[in-house]
């Protein structure tokens, strides 16, 4: 009998855990760890943050889910990893510590024989003093956040009816923020929802981003085809901002918001400020923050994991310099290299570098997205550990499966609006993830997977899609047949 | 510290905006399904390619 231990119930926690229960005999067992009750489909976290969808719409316990399907699950933080267990514990084990009404702080131990840390980002607003619903501005990172984001935001339409002008900034509170697209999306959202209260001239929308020119998206900026052309992603969304309205402050990392203002050095190294009356700037991420101890109780946290808290996996970390950076560096089975029964998933693992060229400010701040690896690739990477971990299990002595962003797309629809025909969207699909130039030399991504475009039809999608993720969540029949 | 009112990007202010006919075309229920499918395709296209 094996033990598979996954630490995370986000989206690569839950696709790993079901696939393992699912391709696993019931003889092994499946545990997972998560200090939320609930699941929660992020993407449409966007939506609840309008106002648009309910949270109920977006979120289900995991409790009554896992226990149908015979996963172990305990509401729990991972405090540290022992890879190598200790005196009382043969095995590997990890300590948790409960986040459970009734149990809370209470820590015990579990033993693994396979370790998938999926445990996503530490939503890290202390970087940047005034940040996130703790300060003066919202999130839409979790929930109960888009919740409160949608519950100011109505306050602030009111004041709109009320004949107030006001202003409303959407964008990165960081300098190394990641997820710019759901930035993107929630501009898109609020220039929607204004529109249809009709306070949309009362209202200046401004979109302050960390990207050192629009349309980057934390990849480095696209480049599709159109009507004959190769355009890019900067173009696309500048042309979209001029129609919608929408003016943007770009390559800026915010150092203070204060009540009503948000300062922030741009890449010349001057700081400037700017005025708001609603504010939604999204978090830079950190590692989850467990610290990890070798058989002796020594502390290996640093050699396991990288300065920002992320686990280490077969990547290439000594890449150097930007011109020097390769799709090879990226990793393809995410097993850590210390421990061949651990593997990072999703948001967890370490990138080795970003996919955005680096840029330092005249000051020596950085200002570069983070590479984005939610999503998609988070799902697709679970469940290619997974299939490495069932065939170890199995005693199949077949490689380990991969899964390089270098190989992979990605889609990323910022839709606005319910209704079937009511609705807008702004699409955009990529291939690969991390562009790859020895492949694609012009670009470094396949053109005929690579596109941008508006209209209702990604609007469709995006709700198609909404529904067919939730479905698969809650693993209805035949779920494992809707791809990651 | 001399703390300056915010610069915002000059080049959406010379963008390209879109004609009438694009806007139309965005909106219109056959258009956008024959586009529909055609994003579809470009998605299988981009999961299968994930998917090893």
């Amino acid at each position: 009998m094996a033990t598979v231990l996954i630490l995370g119930a986000g989206i690569a926690g839950h696709t790993a855990a079901m696939h393992a229960r699912r391709l696993l005999g019931r003889k092994h067992e499946v545990v997972v760890v998560s200090p939320s009750a609930n699941w929660n489909w992020v993407p449409s976290n966007i939506w609840v943050g309008v106002g648009k969808m309910a949270v109920e719409k977006v979120t289900f316990p995991l409790e009554p889910l896992y226990r149908r399907k015979r996963i172990e699950f305990h509401q729990a933080m991972a405090v540290s990893i022992h890879p190598e267990g200790d005196a009382e514990h043969e095995r590997g084990f990890v300590t948790i510590r409960s986040t459970m009404v009734g149990t809370k702080g209470k820590e015990s131990q579990i033993e693994y024989d396979y370790l998938i840390n999926c445990t996503g980002p530490k939503l890290n607003f202390e970087a940047t003093e005034g940040l996130g619903p703790s300060g003066y501005t919202v999130s839409v990172c979790t929930a109960p956040h888009a919740v409160e984001a949608a519950e100011q935001l109505e306050k602030a339409i009111e004041r709109l009816k009320a004949g107030e002008e006001l202003r409303f900034v959407v964008g990165t509170g960081h300098g190394t923020c990641t997820c710019e697209g759901a930035a993107f999306e929630y501009t898109f959202n609020l220039d929607h929802v204004m529109r249809e209260a009709g306070v949309r001239d009362k209202a200046e929308l401004i979109y302050l981003t960390n990207e050192a020119e629009l349309g980057d998206f934390g990849v480095g900026g696209l480049t599709f085809a159109q009507q004959g052309f190769q355009t890019t992603s900067k173009l696309w969304t500048e042309s979209l901002f001029r129609e919608r309205n929408v003016r943007a402050i770009t390559g800026a990392h915010c150092t203070e918001i204060v009540p009503g203002v948000i300062h922030y050095e741009q890449l010349d190294g001057i700081v400037r400020e700017v005025d708001f009356d609603f504010a939604m700037l999204l978090p830079p991420f950190r590692g989850a923050g467990m610290a990890v101890y070798d058989r002796e109780g020594n502390d290996i946290t640093e050699t396991m994991n990288n300065p920002a808290g992320f686990m280490k996996v077969d990547a290439n970390y000594q890449a150097g310099a930007y011109e020097q950076w390769s799709a090879d560096d990226w990793p393809k089975t995410y097993q850590t290299p210390l421990y061949d029964n651990i593997f990072a998933a999703g948001i967890a693992f370490a990138p080795p570098h970003q996919i955005s060229q680096p840029r330092v400010t005249p000051r020596g701040t950085v200002i570069t997205p983070a590479p984005p690896r939610t999503g998609m690739p988070s799902g697709i990477i679970a469940k290619s550990v997974v299939l490495t971990v069932v065939d170890r299990i199995n005693g199949k002595a077949k490689p380990a499966h991969e899964a390089s962003m270098t190989k992979m797309g990605a889609a990323c629809i910022a839709s606005a609006g319910m209704s079937f025909t009511g609705g807008s969207a702004a699409s955009m699909t990529m291939h690969p993830v991390v562009p790859d130039f020895k492949a694609y030399p012009v670009s470094g991504r396949d053109l005929r997977g690579t596109s941008g475009e508006i209209g209702l039809a990604g609007h469709w999608m995006k709700h198609v899609l909404h529904h067919l993720f939730i479905y698969k969540a809650k693993a209805r029949p035949f779920w494992w047949i809707i791809p990651e | 510290m001399h703390v300056l009112k915010p610069q915002f990007d000059p080049a959406i202010d010379i963008a390209p905006l879109p004609t009438a006919k694009t806007l139309r075309q965005r909106r219109n229920l056959a258009y956008q399904f024959v586009r529909f499918l055609g994003i579809n395709l470009k998605m299988i296209r981009v999961i299968v390619s994930g998917h090893h």
